[in-house]
């Protein structure tokens, strides 16, 4: 059993604080779930605008010279979707008390200045101010648009997309574009009050912070919250893909971008949880994987060739870059490892590989602030929080069955490939 | 006998112990009290920029293909029996490598078998084994991997800029070669860098974590075996003071057109000293970071967005103040940039702003000990360029603003700057 609890600060509302004498920094992750629904759009422009303006400080100067003033505070506000859930996080990594030049308890400083852009944003009741708002729907867009920059990641936006284009995970980007554009300020406003009061809160905390002093500031500012009344927050798991769907999409690119969806078989994020890790690793995990030693060592056809597990979704995403002639011979190895897994055919040294590699990292997840957070945040949902070597341990007791059991759930949905423009007429 | 020199900071209240071992290696160990996991670094000052080079009684320089030293990161992991990541899956380190412009190093972390990670660590390292099959091999992947550089467009516009700046400083070609250079590439050419710069005047190892000097010389008395250290005298051609080109682009399929604005540093010794790297990177902060007005105003006009960054960019031989980020018009920011300069150079830097940034570089630089990835990089990058781990603390408290005045006097002229732009 683990040592650690939350701690319901309010309804929907729970606070987990690990105290730690080890750092130098703290750190703090404000992270509310909400739907991703209507207000989806609105929330990736909030979050934008919430990260550089608020009512105390309401130019870039004088909002960053504050974060800066705090000696370089690291403060940041992003959106994500985990599985269907669309999260805001507020995250603060602030120097420890002790280090200060001026004898300043900065670490309160820090939550003052977090609990005060969450509560007094840059608005009236109108809406939010015109002009970042304005300028924030532009960053969006920017943002939005700059998504083909990186083929790599763009592939995988695509294929997400394709691959569950009637569920929510499949975000259309041109959709989001065009609702991004007809945003205006009251909009945001109406995102912002919904965030406050639909949203699940989770808070975490580590480093030598005082936690009393935590738990009571965002005590007295979530429980000012009006209306609470926190969204269900759902997300479908589809077990098996019907038939395998081939994509083919072109773009100015140098070396193919191949992107692969599975449909892990989980009816739930926690179903099989460890035994989809462990088989998700020697599939396509660290350079003791099924993959690395084919598709890369053995054949040549790449540079990276990995497959990940996607928890909150209940899918793996495979990843490599190749050229486009070698598109076949790579698309028919990875399918080819896949039925190894499935055959129980890989080595008991590819399972010991994987089980002492994601042991040992998890092991010494817990050495740094901001890793501590990010590890307990990513059990936000789970009924038992477990540590770093309580990880490890659920990890190590998994079997070869096991890992063989899950692997045959295992079925592949879609397939993408980001190749050149006009490459098959040269 | 090794000789062990423990050095404290009493700021930090930690201290690393500094070892001469009998080897001829030099290594640190710098343990962290309560953590679990255990990073290790070997590394040799060695990276892509060392293309020509003369060891020590030899008449003539050597001239090696570009991308070699990459190249020979690579195939280090190889032996001739298990090659370095199927011993390590044995004990559950994560293990990786990278070459740099200026180094080579090897890592792991991991929380269990330290010790039996650490032998292997110095075994592979200390032990080369190529062929030319297993160089044919590497040529498919690491191929590749340039492939795959030449579609991230923030790397390209960087290498863009930097063959606009440099006309013969190595820094100008890409770390992994490109796919014809490391085609020339043989084992014997191999061994022959191998030979050059993996030897103890030119290499150290850095461990940080839940580590102690006994387990670290345990290993190191076993594995590390006396080695003549080789002098290497590295050849650069002359740099001319001024740039290759004033502007140059490429075309990538980009959103926006993504910029790189580098000022080159007229250098008349090949090293910068740490106080004028550090006064860099407080005068860009002061220049154009998230605090000042120039930042504020690009903003404002609709010509930058929050991926607008700066970079202190240096080494042997090169040095170089570089602006980069997203732009619909970046030669207006470019306008915009060189009047602040200008205005900077005649007004001076704005006193209360370099306070509140030197602050800035304080926490960050204390916050970075928390991370043992960070120590064991830091204190390997430290010792290449003959400076100590904690004088960066020590030297911020001296550093003036009329210093940061005349670092922008002497590092910034506006006639020797470069644009790249990928659009």
């Amino acid at each position: 059993m683990s040592s650690k609890s939350y701690t319901e600060i309010a309804k929907g509302v729970k606070l987990l604080c690990i105290n730690s004498n080890k750092f130098k920094t703290n750190c703090i992750k404000v992270d509310f779930y909400l739907p991703i629904n209507e207000q989806f759009p609105a929330l990736n422009v909030l979050a934008s605008l919430m990260g550089h303006t608020s009512k105390r400080y309401n130019t870039v100067k004088t909002f960053n010279s504050k974060v800066e003033g705090m000696y370089d505070a690291c403060f940041d506000v992003s959106i994500a979707t985990i599985g269907e859930k669309a999260r805001m996080r507020f995250s603060m990594e602030v120097l420890d008390d002790k280090f200060t030049l001026d004898g300043n308890l900065i670490s309160e400083e820090a939550v003052d200045f977090l609990v005060d852009i969450l509560k007094n944003p840059n608005c009236d009741e109108n809406g939010f101010d015109e002009e970042f708002t304005a300028r924030e729907i532009r960053f969006t867009l920017e943002n939005i648009e700059a998504l083909k920059n990186d083929k790599r990641s763009y592939a995988v936006t695509r294929l997400r997309q394709l691959m569950c284009k009637d569920e929510p995970y499949g975000i259309d980007y041109e959709k989001l574009e065009n609702d991004v554009k007809m945003l205006d300020s009251k909009a945001l406003l109406t995102a912002y009050k919904k965030m406050l009061t639909d949203s699940t809160v989770v808070i975490t905390a580590c480093g030598s912070i005082d936690g009393e002093m935590l738990t009571n500031k965002f005590k007295d500012f979530v429980q000012n919250i009006e209306n609470r009344n926190p969204q269900k927050l759902e997300t479908i798991f589809i077990t098996k893909a019907d038939e395998i769907r081939y994509f083919t999409e072109e773009m100015e690119v140098n070396q193919a971008k191949l992107v692969i969806g599975l449909r892990a078989g989980m009816n739930d994020a926690n179903d099989d949880y460890f035994a989809y890790r462990v088989m998700t690793d020697i599939f396509g995990g660290g350079p003791y994987s099924r993959l690395f030693l084919n598709v890369r060592e053995k054949m040549s056809l790449c540079y990276y060739c990995g497959a990940r597990l996607v928890r909150e979704k209940g899918i793996i995403l495979i990843q490599s870059g190749i050229e486009e002639e070698n598109y076949e011979k790579a698309v028919n190895e990875i399918f080819n490892q896949l039925d190894v897994m499935k055959n129980g055919e890989f080595t008991d040294e590819d399972f010991n590989s994987s089980i002492i590699a994601l042991s040992d990292a998890f092991k010494g997840v817990e050495d740094s602030p901001v890793a501590v957070c990010n590890f307990y945040s990513s059990q936000d949902f789970d009924e038992e929080i477990v540590s770093g070597p309580e990880f490890a341990e659920k990890i190590s007791q998994v079997t070869r069955e096991q890992v063989i059991e899950v692997a045959k759930k295992v079925s592949i949905d879609s397939v993408y490939l980001l190749k050149g423009e006009g490459a098959e007429n040269e | 006998m090794s000789n062990i020199k423990e050095i404290k900071n009493e700021l930090l209240k930690d201290s690393y112990y500094e070892i001469d071992h009998s080897s001829g290696f030099k290594i640190f160990v710098y343990p962290k009290e309560n953590y679990s996991s255990t990073y290790a670094i070997f590394g040799t000052k060695y990276g892509s920029i060392d293309t020509c080079f003369k060891k020590e009684g030899e008449k003539d320089f050597t001239e090696v293909p570009e991308g070699i030293a990459h190249f020979l990161e690579h195939k280090l992991f190889e032996s001739e029996e298990l090659d370095a990541f199927a011993r390590y899956a044995k004990t559950g380190a994560s293990a990786n490598a990278y070459t740099s412009f200026d180094k080579t190093c090897y890592l792991f972390q991991c929380s269990g078998n330290f010790e039996d990670s650490l032998e292997i660590l110095l075994d592979f390292v200390s032990n080369p084994y190529f062929t030319e099959q297993t160089v044919q091999k590497e040529q498919g992947i690491i191929g590749q991997e340039i492939r795959m550089y030449e579609d991230e467009p923030g790397w390209e516009s960087l290498f863009v800029l930097l063959r606009a700046m440099y006309h013969n400083h190595p820094v100008r070609i890409d770390i992994a070669g490109t796919v014809e250079s490391i085609s020339h590439i043989t084992a014997d050419l191999l061994y022959e860098c191998y030979d050059t710069f993996y030897n103890p005047a030119n290499m150290a190892l850095a461990v940080a974590g839940n580590v102690t000097v006994e387990q670290v010389l345990k290993i190191a008395d076993k594995m590390l075996k006396p080695k003549t250290s080789k002098k290497v005298e590295r050849k650069f051609q002359v740099e001319p003071e001024n740039v290759v080109k004033d502007y140059d682009e490429r075309h990538l399929s980009v959103a926006m057109p993504i910029f790189a604005i580098g000022f080159k540093e007229n250098v008349k010794t090949p090293e910068r000293t740490l106080k004028e790297s550090m006064e860099s990177g407080i005068l860009l902060d002061i220049i154009a970071g998230p605090t000042s007005s120039l930042y504020e105003e690009l903003l404002k006009d609709n010509l930058i967005n929050t991926t607008f960054d700066t970079e202190y960019f240096e080494g042997y031989g090169y040095s170089a103040h570089i602006f980069n980020g997203e732009s619909k018009d970046p030669v207006a920011v470019r306008e915009r940039i060189n009047a602040e300069i200008t205005r900077v150079m005649n007004d001076g830097v704005d006193r209360e702003a370099f306070q509140r940034i030197k602050k800035k570089h304080y926490g960050s630089l204390i916050m970075d000990f928390d991370s043992i990835d960070s120590i064991s990089n830091s204190l390997i990058s430290a010792y290449f360029n003959n400076e100590g781990l904690y004088d960066q603390l020590k030297l911020l408290e001296s550093i003036t603003a009329e210093d940061i005045d005349s670092r922008l006097k002497n590092a910034f002229n506006i006639e020797n700057s470069s644009m790249s732009v990928i659009k």
